[in-house]
């Protein structure tokens, strides 16, 4: 005996080494074959010993050998189909129900064409014959087996179908159970005694554990549920159909084998049965609830399609008709529309995706609704109070009851949906509860698309100012044209992120400067562009070499076309000769000069009269001006500056002053430009508490003269 | 912040500014010359005793309405303009086309002999 299990086992030891390498198609293909073989070696062991019964010789074969080929054709098989099954797994539910009832008839159908030979045979001396009895009975078990393993694992599919950790380890400890149960009749020769009860209790309780593992079910539509019930009605007859037909067997025989008090193929009886029968009855229990899972399922999606962003090149309109259909839908409407307020004060209210009703009874609901509570309210006012929804019944011959919607994006309405229904109360919480969820939904698709269009237009906004910005540095000079004489250094900087300040030099030739400092009426991006406009006039009108009185008087000729009504420039234009140490200027309206003398020791402000550009848009400009002319020497300071430092505010609200200026200049005479340029702005920041002044754009140019 | 009063009297109209003009304001002022020229008036006083402040935006206000008091031939006044701001005036130049008296009575005088 040890010699014939030992030699079954390394035959399966070995053909499992080489199953690992084969693909496949193969694979299933070798299952079968093995299957196959086992069933025909299970076959003729047993057809000789029933021969030696019959002819009373003993003992040619033990029983073991039958137990051990029958385990492996379970074995076979069902290793076969759990590849099978694996394989397919895209399958859905129905078909593995109907493959499942398929076999279940290809079984029932072979036992009835047995039963129809031997009804065929009648009396005859064949059909007494115990060896074709037996080999029918093969056939029966055969059949049967494959049956039940194949529905089995079908049924492995649907329990495993939402896999959770628990679910799967109690498959997997089933599998060992049938496992061992194969394995069982070895050790327990007799049937019926405790063990064998035991384990088919044991066999049964846990069959209905695992039974009810239905969560397939409701996914099954409406005419699956009614198709899998009648598979499943087909796979109970045959289970039972063939199992009747085993014990038939059983009775009937003398000379016979009884493979069927196997407690694995009982198990399986049970197992499949008991599926069977709780699928079943849960399908046909769920029949007429099965339009509401259908129902959450479609609200489930339209949620996910109005919560999906609006993608660039669509528009509010295809979320608000989305939103309808769904509304529409979920409440299963009669008839509805969908307002929408105009954006303009001009224009009169859209309605749109108008459903199932024509203008004429819509205007009707409409004028009915106004004069009933409580629509009449709402709608003389409807962005009064935030109302999500208003329902209510209407006495109108055709439709009962109306639920008005409104809809929202940026605590602005923007319209309100009409749903309508022929019956009373037609509106349950459940219906207005999905419905204020759409909109919801709706509200923050729509204000999402909104916000992310202002925030490109801000992002605009912010490119065309960095523009700008780039604009007015250019405004400035890069480089402050000067010669051995004389030492110049320049700060400016602008309150926004664009200013109105201007300051430039420009060198005639190797002794000959022009410098100009401008001050422009306001602040931003205006300023900036009429203080490019100036410095085009400057670099027209410079190259002229005119007196800073002529000069002027052209500058304001010119500018005087391009300025604003209400704007004005203020400047000063120099020109510096570092031979003759001359430097003439006019002032139009600019703070004036402050200059520091080494001959008086101190610094004073050059008072010419004068008078800012664009005021006075006519010939009588000039006279309004005033030449000054200086004769410097070796050490002497000009500083050139905009209101921005004098008018700098500290924390009690006065001023920086012309005083402070001049002080300073007294104090820091001995330094270089550079230095004295640093320090006054030191003092000023100073003064103001902090190291930039808000308000106002503010520049400064220092020259000191050296020789 | 900025307050402004119209004030008629029997042969001119008073405007008293109180606070500071800047950008922000400057249309109030802006509204209330043009008030004043639409209803006539041909004798215009300003009191700018408690004027603080005037920014160019406020001063561009006054300007661009030179060319109207001259066409129509009225009489404009500024009084009462402190040291600082009249130092404004001053130096942008706009003292030059603008009448600026000290006091009230001044002012007055001035439109008498007008």
């Amino acid at each position: 005996m040890i010699v014939t299990d030992g030699f079954w086992y390394s035959i399966f030891i070995i053909v499992r080494f080489y199953m690992v390498k084969l693909p496949q198609i193969q694979r299933g293909k070798i299952y079968i074959l093995l299957a196959t073989l086992s069933w025909l070696a299970l076959l003729l062991v047993n057809l000789i010993r029933i021969f030696g019964e019959v002819n009373q010789m003993e003992g040619l074969i033990s029983k073991e050998i039958t137990w051990i080929l029958e385990i492996l054709f379970f074995i076979w098989l069902y290793i076969f189909f759990n590849d099978a099954i694996n394989k397919n797994e895209n399958r859905n539910f129905i078909d593995f129900i109907w493959r499942a009832a398929s076999t279940g008839l290809m079984a029932t159908g072979t036992s009835f064409l047995i039963i129809f030979f031997y009804y065929l045979l009648d009396d005859s001396r064949l059909s007494k014959d115990p060896l074709l009895k037996n080999f029918f009975y093969h056939v029966n078990f055969a059949v049967a087996s494959i049956f039940l393993i194949s529905t089995a694992l079908s049924w492995k599919y649907l329990i495993l179908y939402q896999r959770s950790k628990a679910i799967v380890q109690q498959w997997q400890a089933y599998e060992v159970i049938l496992l061992i149960s194969m394995f069982f009749v070895l050790i327990y020769q007799e049937s019926f005694n405790y063990g064998f009860m035991f384990g088919l209790i044991f066999l049964i309780i846990y069959g209905v554990i695992l039974s009810i593992n239905l969560k397939w079910i409701p996914y099954l539509t409406f005419k699956e549920k009614w198709k899998s019930i009648l598979f499943l009605v087909i796979i109970i007859s045959c289970t039972v159909f063939l199992f009747l037909r085993l014990v038939a067997y059983s009775q009937q025989n003398i000379h016979f084998v009884n493979l069927s008090e196997n407690l694995f193929l009982l198990g399986l009886f049970v197992f499949v049965l008991i599926y069977a029968v709780f699928s079943s009855l849960v399908t046909l229990f769920n029949l007429p609830t099965s339009s509401v899972f259908e129902q959450k399922l479609t609200e489930a999606i339209s949620f996910q399609k109005l919560s999906q962003s609006i993608k660039p090149g669509e528009n509010e309109e295809q979320v608000l008709d989305i939103l309808m259909d769904s509304c529409m839908s979920a409440a299963y409407v009669d008839a509805g529309w969908l307002e929408i307020f105009p954006t303009e004060p001009e224009e009169s209210s859209k309605i749109h995706l108008q459903k199932f009703i024509s203008n004429s009874e819509r205007q009707e609901i409409m004028e009915l609704l106004k004069k009933t509570a409580p629509f009449s309210a709402y709608l003389s006012n409807p962005s009064i109070e935030r109302t999500e929804y208003l329902y209510g019944q209407i006495p109108h011959e055709v439709y009962k009851s109306v639920l008005i919607v409104s809809v929202w994006a940026n605590k602005n309405i923007l319209g309100n949906i009409f749903l309508l229904k022929e019956v009373k109360s037609g509106f349950n919480n459940e219906m207005i509860n999905i419905i204020s969820t759409f909109t919801g939904q709706t509200s923050i698709s729509i204000e999402n698309y909104r916000l992310l269009n202002e925030a490109i237009k801000n992002e605009r906004y912010k490119e065309e100012l960095e523009i700008a910005q780039r604009v007015q540095r250019s405004l400035l000079p890069s480089e402050l044209h000067h010669n051995n004489c004389f030492e110049i250094d320049g700060f400016s900087a602008a309150a926004d992120e664009v200013g109105g300040d201007y300051y430039e030099t420009y060198q005639f030739d190797k002794e000959n400067f022009a410098l100009i400092i401008g001050d422009v009426s306001g602040k931003g991006t205006s300023a900036a562009f009429n203080m490019s406009q100036m410095k085009g006039v400057f670099h027209s009108l410079v190259q002229l070499n005119l007196q800073p009185k002529n000069f002027l008087t052209k500058a304001n000729n010119a500018l005087s076309r391009c300025l604003e009504k209400n704007n004005f420039i203020t400047t000063t234009y120099y020109t510096i000769n570092t031979l003759s140490k001359q430097i003439n200027f006019a002032r139009a309206g600019h703070c004036p000069t402050l200059y520091y003398s080494v001959e008086n020791g101190c610094s004073r402000f050059l008072n010419i009269k004068g008078m800012g550009l664009g005021i006075v848009r006519n010939n009588g400009f000039e006279q309004y001006l005033e030449e000054g002319q200086l004769q410097y020497q070796p050490g002497d300071i000009m500083v050139m500056y905009t209101d921005g430092i004098v008018e700098a505010k500290n924390n009690e609200n006065s001023e920086f002053g012309y005083d402070n200026l001049k002080q300073l200049l007294d104090r820091f005479s001995a330094l270089s430009a550079v230095e004295i340029r640093k320090k006054i702005i030191e003092e000023v920041y100073d003064f103001v508490g902090r190291e930039s002044l808000p308000d106002d754009d503010y520049s400064i140019l220092v020259i000191k003269f050296k020789a | 912040m900025l307050s402004i009063n119209k004030t008629a009297k029997e042969n001119h109209l008073t405007i008293s500014l109180k606070g500071e003009v800047d950008a922000s304001n400057s249309v109030e002022l802006d509204e209330v010359i043009q008030e004043a020229l639409d209803a006539k008036s041909k004798y215009i006083l300003v009191d700018g005793n408690e004027l603080e402040y005037i920014s160019s935006a406020g001063l561009g206000v006054f300007m661009s309405y030179l060319e109207d008091f001259q066409e129509n031939q009225i009489t404009f006044i500024i009084y009462g303009l402190n040291e600082k701001v009249m130092n404004v005036f001053h130096i942008l130049g706009l003292d030059q086309l603008i009448t600026i008296k000290s006091t009230k009575e001044e002012a007055e005088k001035s439109l008498d002999e007008a």
